[in-house]
């Protein structure tokens, strides 16, 4: 009896540690402390992203924002089995891409206008996104109905307290961060919203 | 008290889990062979990568081909199906179907995917294993794909439907039939992966609109295999003849027949996989390897669908004769059809072709009727014949009833009943399969030239070397010609019992029985079959070989026959 109450409360631990984890940018791939291409006093990590005054309002809804903003224009994905409505990618995804396009410097926030080092190898997706997974679509119980392939995100558990719509989308549309935490607070590898274990993280969404 | 919690957590674990679960079982690609990570349930899977969705797509940094494309192409250039009844015209494959192709050709690693390095599979698996999934770099023995499917293409073939008639969810890709177009690789509900059931080959029927089948005995039959090897379904889930309709003869992929994707190579094995006795109602096997048989084996590759309803290159199969897709029990009477003859090409009575034959001897005469290939006739006679279609025409001075009735009172007499003068025969009333219970048709008999019963033809010009008389000696002529009326000579030839019974001279010596044809013979010298066997019936002293009728029951002959010199004989 004993030895099997042990290994319960071994399991239900180990749940809860994987629950509560606190995760934090610190130390994670998006912890630019450490680049010598961070030359900001201190070496400050949000300051390559965020900034308390005079931020930029270049993006709509932009948080706080620092970094200067791609200007590209984006291929865009498409495919005969596409059902949404492709438009060039907007709010906090173009943020994302403002490093990710491998078109502004790294170091091009605060006043920084003429850096030299350039997101390389698969973080740079360039502005060819038609090799990416679409973001800045809406993505609504209709689209899931047209698609049929997707589940409807207004009823569908996340996995992450709330519905897909309420915990993934942003306006109703799918974003970088619909699958990324730019901050790390899942703490799974390529910061990832939740774990892709199986698949997982896709098949939130996709009924596949 | 401790199990009691442990229990709750257990149960409560499995509320949580098991409607998720079971959603997904019903619906999605985790259960299925296609989850070739470490969870899939098949045996090709990956040794320990977790993600399902890996293999195929990858959200950053695809190929340029949609959908988010991750899998290593083959590049490979495929052997196209083609046949010459494919209006179609498939290319290269494109489209989603090289997506597939990048591991069902079996030349690309299985986790040799783009974003990443490669995946590893368990059990030293690299490419698709050879077997049914492999489809190699050879797609002549598979459906095709990546052609276009239009109205064209539709009224062109004439057996597809128009493309606008097809509904989900078998769909085109584009205009394009595509591998997608009957499978959707993220589901398996079905089998195989099919858009929708291909029980009754409802899949097919989406495209497919076969002249004829929806009255077939192959889609409506509901018999079943009985166990004896070879299974005849060796590659459906299905169990009778109807659930089996398309794929009781064909295959869409690796067909053992490439053209038109047949189970087998030669053609006659996907008949005779079920009419052996073990499926169908009738065993023709059985008859197709008695001596005497029309020889399906004998040739492979010859029998081509388009080809001219006169056959041109002698070989015969199943399908020059019956039409799969068509045959089912109807009954008729002389000359009609039947059922098991419907939809099948012809040569009419006036020579010219036709696509469905409209009497039974009109397919007969695709090979019988002056094709140059033929073999001799059977029997050396004075009127050399060969074509059997003039031999039958109802103008001749005689003949047997196939094409129409005698309408001779003569020989009425004779016959027995329901033989009547306005009594029409099929060929097979003679040319069948012997045994009292095998099925119509003349498929194979123990007797010569495929009778149906014993017709003795032996005579060596001498008595001793002759037939001698018996019912069975004659049974194919006495089945219809009273035998006691005969060799007494009541209302026939008043010498048949001293020819027939003392010189032993059988029927064929004297009588021609297809008939003589009106453009060599005449009412004098040919009434009544006469067409003597010059290996037998020799001129007479006079030098002459002739019959010659002088009216009822009348008549005389000059020859000299097993030493007896008729110079003329009456009677």
């Amino acid at each position: 009896m004993k030895p099997v109450k042990n290994v319960c409360l071994v399991i239900a631990a180990l749940f809860c540690f994987q629950l509560m984890q606190a995760q934090t940018i610190v130390g994670s791939k998006h912890d630019f402390s450490t680049q010598a291409w961070n030359t900001s006093v201190g070496q400050q990590i949000c300051i390559v992203c965020h900034t308390p005054h005079n931020a930029s309002t270049t993006v709509t809804d932009a948080p706080l924002w620092n970094h200067a903003s791609t200007a590209s224009t984006f291929t865009l994905y498409s495919s005969s089995t596409l059902n949404s409505t492709m438009s060039q990618p907007d709010a906090s995804s173009k943020l994302c891409l403002s490093c990710h396009d491998g078109t502004v410097a790294l170091e091009n926030f605060g006043t920084t206008t003429n850096g030299t080092h350039f997101i390389t190898s698969v973080y740079n997706l360039g502005s060819g996104l038609n090799n990416d997974h679409p973001v800045s679509f809406t993505y609504d119980a209709a689209l899931a109905t047209t698609d049929g392939g997707l589940k409807n995100p207004t009823t569908t558990a996340s996995g992450l307290g709330g519905t897909i719509s309420q915990n993934m989308l942003f306006g109703g549309k799918m974003q970088c961060a619909s699958c990324h935490d730019v901050h790390n607070s899942a703490g799974q590898p390529k910061l990832l919203l939740k774990s892709n274990a199986a698949s997982a993280l896709c098949l939130t969404c996709h009924a596949k | 008290m401790m199990r009691n919690w442990l229990s709750k957590m257990i149960l409560s674990a499995g509320c949580f889990c098991c409607p998720g679960y079971i959603h997904i079982q019903a619906q999605t690609i985790v259960n299925t062979r296609h989850n070739l990570s470490v969870s899939g349930p098949g045996t090709v899977k990956a040794s320990s990568e977790s993600e399902i969705c890996i293999f195929c797509h990858t959200p950053h940094n695809s190929s340029p081909l949609p959908p988010l494309w991750n899998h290593a192409n083959s590049g490979s250039v495929y052997t196209l199906y083609s046949s010459s009844t494919l209006n179609a015209l498939p290319g290269q494959p494109d489209g989603t179907s090289i997506l597939c192709l990048a591991c069902h050709d079996g030349t690309v690693a299985l986790g040799n995917i783009l974003s990443r390095g490669p995946i590893s599979f368990s059990a030293g698996v690299t490419t698709m294993p050879a077997g049914n999934k492999n489809l190699t770099t050879d797609l002549s023995d598979d459906h095709p794909v990546s052609f276009l499917y239009n109205a064209v293409l539709s009224t062109a073939d004439g057996q597809l439907k128009n493309p606008s008639a097809i509904t989900s969810p078998v769909h085109l890709e584009g205009e394009k039939v595509q591998c997608i177009s009957c499978h959707d690789p993220h589901q398996n509900s079905t089998s195989s992966f099919l858009v929708t059931t291909s029980q009754a080959s409802a899949l097919c029927m989406s495209c497919h609109d076969r002249t004829y089948w929806n009255t077939s005995t192959h889609k409506t039959s509901t018999r079943t295999w009985n166990g004896t090897a070879p299974n005849p379904w060796f590659h459906t889930p299905y169990t009778t003849v109807a659930n089996n309709a398309c794929e009781n003869c064909h295959n869409p992929h690796n067909a053992g027949g490439k053209l038109r994707l047949m189970k087998y190579q030669p053609e006659e094995n996907n008949c005779l996989d079920c009419h052996n006795g073990n499926a169908a109602g009738k065993n023709v096997q059985t008859q197709q390897l008695k001596t005497y048989r029309h020889d399906v084996f004998a040739y492979t590759g010859v029998h081509d669908p388009v080809e001219n309803a006169s056959i041109v290159n002698r070989h015969v199969e199943c399908v020059d004769c019956h039409n799969p897709h068509a045959v089912n029990s109807s009954t008729a009477s002389a000359p009609a059809i039947k059922g098991f003859e419907t939809g099948v090409s012809g040569i009419n009575q006036a020579g010219n072709p036709v696509a469905a034959a409209t009497y039974s001897y009109e397919i007969c005469y695709k090979c019988h009727a002056g094709n140059t290939w033929a073999p001799a006739a059977a029997t050396a006679r004075q009127i050399v014949q060969s074509n059997v279609r003039l031999e039958f025409a109802t103008t001749n001075p005689s003949f047997h009833p196939v094409v129409g009735p005698r309408n001779n009172a003569e020989v009425v007499p004779n016959l027995i009943a329901p033989n009547t003068a306005t009594t029409v025969l099929y060929c097979t009333a003679c040319h069948a399969s012997d045994g009292a219970t095998s099925p119509a048709g003349p498929h194979g008999s123990i007797y010569p030239q495929i009778m149906k019963l014993q017709y003795l033809k032996a005579d060596g010009n001498t008595t001793a070397s002759g037939t001698t008389e018996s019912a069975a000696a004659y049974a194919l002529c006495y089945s219809c010609h009273n035998r006691t009326n005969l060799l007494a000579g009541n209302n026939s030839f008043p010498e048949h019992s001293k020819h027939v019974v003392s010189e032993r001279t059988p029927c064929n010596t004297c009588h021609d029985p297809h008939g003589i044809s009106s453009t060599q013979g005449n009412a004098t010298n040919n009434s009544s079959l006469v067409n003597f066997n010059t290996t037998v019936v020799k001129p007479s002293s006079g030098g002459i070989l002739r019959f010659e009728d002088q009216g009822s029951r009348r008549g005389r002959c000059y020859l000299t026959c097993h030493g007896q010199n008729h110079n003329p004989l009456s009677y």
